[in-house]
């Protein structure tokens, strides 16, 4: 146990310095002041020395239950400034206290949390690959690369460019077999992409994009958000973006029927500023509605968060792919691009949104997905995997 | 396609400016277009790029060098609830982005008269420190001159203080030499006073002279001369001098530790923004002021214009320590926003914009007319009076 006095907190951040470059090795780019500077908006009230520790059981627990997320607040103020979550400082705090005592041990922190510097707080490291998702692979990734975003460990932000280079094999591998599933599953094919924000979904789907139509492929897309129905309905029923009743699901699945036969298909559209839906919740145009028509194409992308986390339409989609980037990648990425580029939002803000997103978004959407998905790309891990159905048809062609 | 042409599109138009903006500042080449116009998206002008109307160039580089145009860029103007880029600077990089697409304004012409910094995403004005006022004084060359190692950060979007002590060390280094010459030169005690604009790295650059000073057996202190600030509420946004400061104490309390006495200053609250002293320069009740021990050599760290007549018999060595403003306004992205995250980003874009400039003109130009010695980090080059280079030659 140690021997500093954790009321000293000169002596408390110099040894929390040192300390926390074996948990994030970024940490070593910075020096001492620097570090204090981040630490400052941590410092308890009345010193470290006041912090009480929670057993790690607890913690470990809180930290994999939903409600903990739900109760984070994502503008909380102080003054007229947002600032972090309660709850997401007392987590660091205490981590720090229990990484200075020895009462939480360094591996139990790296195994359980990943620290993000520019944020200055931990984070849970959430598990994707879970017992059930590795069942679905069949146990192991279809094909691995050298793990090229670890030259990211370092960084505090990340832009597009970086990125795309550290992923262009496994990214390349990943358009190859997309080509060779359409090969030998035919066309008109609906094709489906789902990923956590920043994990680079946008730009793969382009890519894509322009090698069919390189190849000479008619493509379109349907994005999922237009088939919501009126926000007021949803508000009132307390459904949200997610789930059947969210959106005109006669229309939706009969769409995709329709444009897998190679018909035009005529689409709700939804007006996002107004929160209105071109179309009735009889799924009847409006007399003022516009819909909008799609051209038959030979692949359909099918964009949004959760293209097959209906049951009923995951028949519907040729391939299902799940696109995912570690989250404290993921994190490093928004930093760049939603704060240092679009500055879409305040950073504090990001930073609670985050924390608790990462977790909610993983539960209800990601590994859902990923257990009926076809095949899931894996940039940070640099692996691929496939379904060993996915995987028979990739060996053969 | 003719340049007025680009602007009717906002897809050919950023799409050319991003190729144009890649001479003005390299780093924009570590961006993927989309992330430019990410960036670009959020001063996309309500009437489209057409609508900016661009003044001449002549105007233009009268009001980047009037003081009126800086006061006026308000730090907190509001949309809605959130803080935005004052439409002053907003104006002007409009126009220089929609000169540069048109052609009305030539490439040289925009990089000798301005810097883009990328994080903020705007164009902020070249502030001219090496005056010829200033040249003249120094006898038109430096006194020594390095390799230029902070062109390493020419693409970098911030810079953190590891990688840039690193590309000081040999400037620092020769610095400190003449600082040490010098001191062996003048008699003890000795005020040396280090100026230098927000983010230069004064305070490093201090705290390793000091340990330096005292390996040689020598005691050192320093003086923040912040600490004689009056009250925010009485200094109405005033420069530094005597109006804002506790003149008389300020003067004493030089006078005293040169006479080798310890001394008792005021103690600056910059959380609250108020002083141990009052106004009549005595001690408020309930508070503390600093107890300064007498040293042989002090430092004086901070922005006084020390130039001031009364002053100036009192200082040892006056010397400013420089960085280039792009260079500043990268360290600052690093410890202000990303450690400190002490300012909301719009209200720093603003501050940063509207302060570089006039603290320049009220107090590091005059300053440098005057002082015996410049270090500039950027340029990599340490400046010395003729006076001074000569000391520094002979020993």
């Amino acid at each position: 146990m140690t021997t500093i006095d954790l009321n000293d907190s000169n002596a408390f951040s110099e040894v929390l310095f040192e300390k926390m470059k074996q948990i994030n090795p970024g940490i070593s780019d910075l020096e001492l002041y620097e570090f204090r500077y981040g630490l400052n908006d941590l410092i308890p009230e009345k010193g470290w020395g006041f912090v009480k520790l929670d057993p790690k059981e607890e913690i470990e627990k809180r930290l994999n239950s939903r409600a903990f997320y739900d109760a984070i607040q994502i503008k909380p103020k102080v003054a007229d400034r947002i600032v972090l979550d309660e709850q997401i400082i007392r987590l660091a705090q205490m981590l720090f206290v229990g990484l200075i005592t020895g009462e939480y041990e360094q591996d139990w922190i790296k195994m359980h949390f990943y620290f993000d510097i520019r944020g200055f707080y931990f984070l849970h490291r959430t598990l994707y690959f879970t017992e059930n998702v590795l069942a679905h692979f069949g146990g192991r990734p279809f094909k691995r690369f050298e793990q090229k975003q670890k030259h990211f460990d370092r960084n505090q932000a990340l832009g597009y460019k970086d990125f795309k280079e550290a992923n262009a094999d496994i990214d390349a591998l990943f358009i190859e077999c997309v080509k060779r599933i359409i090969a030998f599953r035919g066309t008109p094919i609906l094709l489906a992409i789902a990923g956590p924000t920043a994990a680079g979904k946008t730009e793969i789907v382009e890519r894509l994009r322009s090698a069919f139509e390189q190849a000479g492929q008619q493509v379109t897309s349907i994005e999922l958000d237009n088939f919501l129905t009126d926000r007021e309905y949803r508000e009132a029923k307390g459904i949200h973006s997610e789930g059947k009743r969210a959106v005109h699901f006669g229309l939706f699945k009969q769409s995709l029927e329709d444009i897998t036969l190679g018909k035009k298909i005529s689409i709700p559209r939804y007006d996002t500023v107004y929160g209105t839906s071109s179309h009735d919740l009889d799924g009847n145009l409006k007399p003022e509605g516009v819909p909008i028509e799609i051209e038959p194409a030979d692949i359909i992308f099918i964009e949004g968060n959760f293209p097959f986390l209906l049951e009923e339409v995951v028949p519907l989609i040729g391939i299902k792919v799940v696109y995912l980037t570690d989250d404290p990648v993921r994190i490093k990425r928004k930093w760049k691009r939603d704060i240092d580029y679009r500055k879409k939002y305040d950073p504090s803000y990001l930073r609670n949104r985050f924390f608790k997103d990462q977790f909610i978004m993983a539960q209800i959407a990601y590994l859902p997905q990923m257990e009926v998905c076809d095949m899931t790309v894996d940039t940070t891990g640099a692996a691929l995997w496939v379904t060993p159905e996915i995987s028979k048809i990739l060996m053969a062609v | 396609m003719s340049g007025t042409d680009r602007l009717y599109t906002p897809e050919i138009y950023s799409a050319f400016l991003f190729d144009a903006m890649k001479h003005i500042n390299a780093g924009i080449e570590e961006l993927e277009l989309y992330e430019f116009r990410y960036a670009l998206d959020n001063i996309h002008p309500e009437e489209g790029w057409d609508s900016v109307v661009l003044d001449k160039q002549e105007e233009i580089e009268r009001r980047i060098v009037s003081r009126d145009f800086y006061t006026r860029i308000q730090l907190r103007p509001r949309a809605g609830d959130r803080i935005v880029l004052d439409e002053n600077i907003l104006c002007l990089t409009r126009m220089l982005f929609t000169g540069l697409v048109s052609g009305k304004y030539p490439e040289a012409w925009l990089r000798r008269y301005f810097y883009f910094d990328i994080r903020g995403f705007y164009f902020v004005p070249r502030t001219v420190y090496f005056t010829e006022a200033v040249l003249a004084h120094f006898g038109g060359k430096p006194y020594k001159s390095f390799e230029q190692r902070q062109k390493r950060f020419d693409r970098l979007q911030e810079i953190g203080y590891k990688e840039f002590k690193e590309a000081n060390s040999e400037i620092d280094q020769a610095f400190s030499e003449s600082l040490k010459t010098l001191i062996d030169a003048r008699g003890l005690p000795l005020i040396i006073t280090l100026a230098g604009p927000t983010a230069a790295g004064k305070t490093e650059i201090t705290e390793r002279l000091l340990k330096r000073f005292e390996q040689t057996g020598r005691k050192s202190t320093t003086i923040e001369v912040d600490n004689f600030l009056l009250d925010r509420e009485y200094r109405d946004d005033k420069p530094m001098g005597k109006e804002s400061t506790h003149f008389g104490l300020f003067m004493r309390s030089l006078e005293m530790i040169l006479q080798r006495k310890k001394i008792t200053i005021p103690r600056y609250d910059f959380v609250y923004a108020t002083s141990s002293h009052d106004l009549d320069g005595n001690l408020k009740p309930k508070c503390i002021p600093l107890e300064i021990e007498p040293a042989d050599i002090i430092f004086m760290e901070g922005n006084f214009p020390f130039h001031m007549e009364a002053l100036s018999n009192l200082i040892g060595i006056k010397a400013v320590y420089l960085t280039d403003d792009p260079i500043r306004l990268k360290r600052k992205w690093k410890r202000d926003i990303d450690y400190l995250k002490k300012y909301d980003p719009a209200y720093f874009r603003n501050r940063f914009f509207r302060t570089q400039f006039l603290r320049a003109e009220e107090c590091y130009q005059p300053l440098m007319k005057v002082c015996d010695i410049v270090a500039d980090t950027t340029g990599a080059a340490l400046w010395a009076t003729p006076e001074i280079a000569r000391i520094l030659d002979q020993n």
